[in-house]
């Protein structure tokens, strides 16, 4: 393990429960909320369980898990976790422009190829013209094959309605 | 018999299902030796295309993609060290010192023979042991389901690499995400927030796409600098008499060991490819040329993920719980093209069983001949860049995930799902344990309710059923078996 001082531990130790703090917090939200989910008459629900009942069973079994795996965490240090490089979040980000253009357009046609042609740019694609083909010709070849062959019809947008007409 | 016999048979002389195997194992064969497109993306990414097929046309293509897509895995194991697939990690271990040795056509040779020997074994296995299981299944009430399916999630512990506790938790995240939507009984909605897209509850396919595809593109954003070595290949060669010798007891040995794991609930090839090679190792006379090209280990791996894969058919099929990521979305094929699996499959639509059954044994020749006469020109698929392979990746995902509902809503949820899966995988939680939770969870509850209605409420009545209790107890052990015998030698010491 690289780190040796005394504060770099501390702050190694502090990032480590980060993730059952999370997912402790988590479990908590999710009791909450199937507290509050409506009873119903017994007459219904007869000898069973209420529709909270399994939620909230799932999570305490979460919670026992989270206590097992925080202890596990104390005793061996999990592997670091190095931050992420520019190509993953930038896909991540796209995946929100993907979302706010469908929004715009209304058309998945008009998202994709900018999203795939972004993407492959980031990716580390130097020709454009090779990125841009794959961001044509792929959204393109989909489309026909799912138009034609499997007869599924797209949201109407700015493209899909010129297409359809 | 004769029955089931025909009806494999069929697909052989069937030229429509004949053709689409091919072409089937054809993409398969490429999915498997594209490093990070494994069995489980790539039958994600299919799911939709399979739509419009027939039930067994449909079940056909992903069964084939299991197979040969988990055997191609081998291809780039053997040749530039990276295996296509998880369950080929194993082959790397003496495939790839065997390539550098010069002898890149004799371990794949012994990769293709070993692969299409274990996978043709685990069909027979399959056809043989599904009906006597869906014979004892009949049997079967809620609270035998119940056992059953938390049996199912306890084998989740050891699905994948993530860790025992990591796993179980991911296991009860894809339960919990199996509760959104309308309660069956009550109809009161869950976790819904107003929107009544979930009504019905979380689509399996849209968050499939994005557990397995949409995450796995974000995991392979890491490797956009990396750099492979290729070892050259001149032909595949069938292993000789002498390596015939040396390795069919192997070949037999891995066989077995990977059906029994795929028909162990929520375990899969991967799994059984590492026993299937450490077990070559234990039992061969020349352990020292283990790690530094030997056939044996290369045949103890292949042998037992490509049988894995007709063994984790047999739970799938007959109980409706997956055996590996891959199965789980067999099994969603199955659902949504209106083949409820379970003991009732095996009645009432015993000929599309058998077909499909056949058409794994199909696939399982097909690859065979792809192996041995194109490895070669599969292998070079895998230096397609990844700056083209994953913006494809991403176009299918997003319209895979629209295709099924023809709803918006399912590609939001396909994104939302690739994100929480990079992210678990980010910090040790695999998620193939999400998904099969998912899967498990509406049988588990289900079940659960059932038998307290059936008990009167009386919960402890469950443990009072001969079989209910055994697989409690089998989940008891499976999950603190390791912990308590450790405990055990420890105090013995």
């Amino acid at each position: 393990m690289p780190l040796h001082g005394a504060s770099e531990r501390l702050i190694m130790k502090k990032k480590l429960y980060i993730i059952p703090l999370f997912l402790t917090l988590f479990s908590l939200v999710v009791i909450y909320l199937s507290l509050q989910l409506e009873t119903s008459p017994q007459m219904i629900v007869g000898d069973s369980m209420q529709a909270r009942s399994f939620p909230i069973f799932l999570m305490i079994l979460n919670l026992i898990l989270i206590g097992i795996l925080s202890y596990q965490f104390s005793k061996t240090y999990p592997k670091e976790v190095k931050l992420e490089k520019f190509p993953t979040w930038s896909s991540i980000l796209l995946f929100l422009l993907f979302y706010i253009l469908v929004t715009i357009s209304g058309d998945l046609f008009v998202a994709i190829p900018v999203v795939m042609f972004l993407m492959g740019m980031v990716w580390g694609q130097k020709k454009l013209w090779v990125a841009l083909t794959n961001a044509i010709v792929t959204p393109l070849s989909i489309f026909l094959l799912f138009d034609y062959v499997l007869q599924v019809r797209f949201p109407r947008g700015w493209l899909t309605n010129i297409y359809y007409g | 018999m004769i029955e089931a016999l025909s009806a494999m048979g069929s697909v052989f002389v069937d030229p429509y299902l004949l053709g689409l195997i091919f072409a089937t194992t054809i993409l398969g064969v490429i999915i498997g030796v594209l490093p990070g497109l494994g069995a489980t993306t790539g039958a994600a990414l299919l799911l939709p295309f399979t739509l419009t097929m027939e039930p067994v046309q449909a079940i056909a293509v992903l069964s084939t993609i299991y197979v040969s897509a988990t055997f191609a895995g081998s291809i780039t194991a053997i040749l530039i060290n990276t295996p296509g697939t998880s369950a080929a990690a194993a082959t790397t271990f003496d495939g790839y010192p065997l390539a550098q040795k010069g002898e890149a056509g004799r371990a794949l040779g012994v990769a293709v023979v070993s692969s299409t020997f274990g996978g043709v074994f685990s069909v027979i296995v399959l056809c043989i042991a599904a009906p006597l299981l869906a014979r004892v299944a009949y049997e079967f009430r809620p609270p035998e389901y119940f056992a059953l399916t938390v049996f199912g999630l306890s084998m989740l512990a050891s699905i994948s690499a993530g860790g025992a506790v990591k796993n179980l938790i991911g296991g009860i995240f894809g339960v919990w995400l199996s509760t959104i939507g309308s309660e069956r009984v009550t109809a009161i909605e869950r976790f819904m927030f107003g929107n009544y897209d979930l009504y019905e509850g979380l689509s399996f396919v849209p968050v499939f796409i994005g557990l397995f595809a949409i995450s796995e593109l974000l995991v392979q954003s890491k490797m956009v600098n990396k750099v492979v070595n290729a070892v050259s290949l001149k032909a595949v060669k069938l292993p000789t008499k002498e390596d015939y010798k040396k390795i069919w007891k192997t070949i037999l040995r891995s066989s077995g060991i990977g059906t029994f794991i795929g028909i162990l609930p929520a375990e899969g090839a991967t799994v059984a490819s590492m026993i299937g090679y450490s077990e070559a190792k234990r039992w061969s006379k020349n352990r020292e040329e283990f790690g530094k090209g030997s056939i044996e280990g290369i045949a103890g791996a292949e042998a037992a993920n490509n049988s894995a894969t007709g063994g984790a058919m047999v739970p799938t099929m007959v109980l409706g719980i997956p055996g590996s990521g891959t199965t789980a979305i067999i099994l969603v094929g199955l659902m949504v093209h209106g083949l409820r699996p379970g003991a009732y499959l095996f009645t009432e639509q015993v000929e599309k069983v058998y077909q499909i059954f056949g058409s794994m044994l199909l696939a399982n020749l097909m690859f065979m001949v792809m192996g041995l006469y194109a490895a070669r020109l599969f292998a070079r698929v895998s230096f397609v860049p990844i700056s083209i392979l994953w913006p494809i990746v991403f176009g299918l995902s997003v319209i895979g995930a629209y295709a099924l509902s023809q709803s918006l809503v399912d590609v939001w949820i396909a994104l939302i799902f690739g994100v929480i899966g990079f992210f678990a995988r980010r910090h040790g939680f695999a998620v193939a344990p999400i998904a099969v939770g998912l899967i498990l969870g509406e049988m588990v509850e289900t079940n659960l309710q059932h038998s307290l209605k059936m008990y009167d409420g009386q919960w402890w009545m469950i443990f009072a059923q001969p079989l209910a209790l055994f697989f409690l107890v089998l989940a008891f052990l499976g999950l603190c078996g390791p912990y308590l015998y450790s405990l055990i030698t420890r105090q013995k010491n």
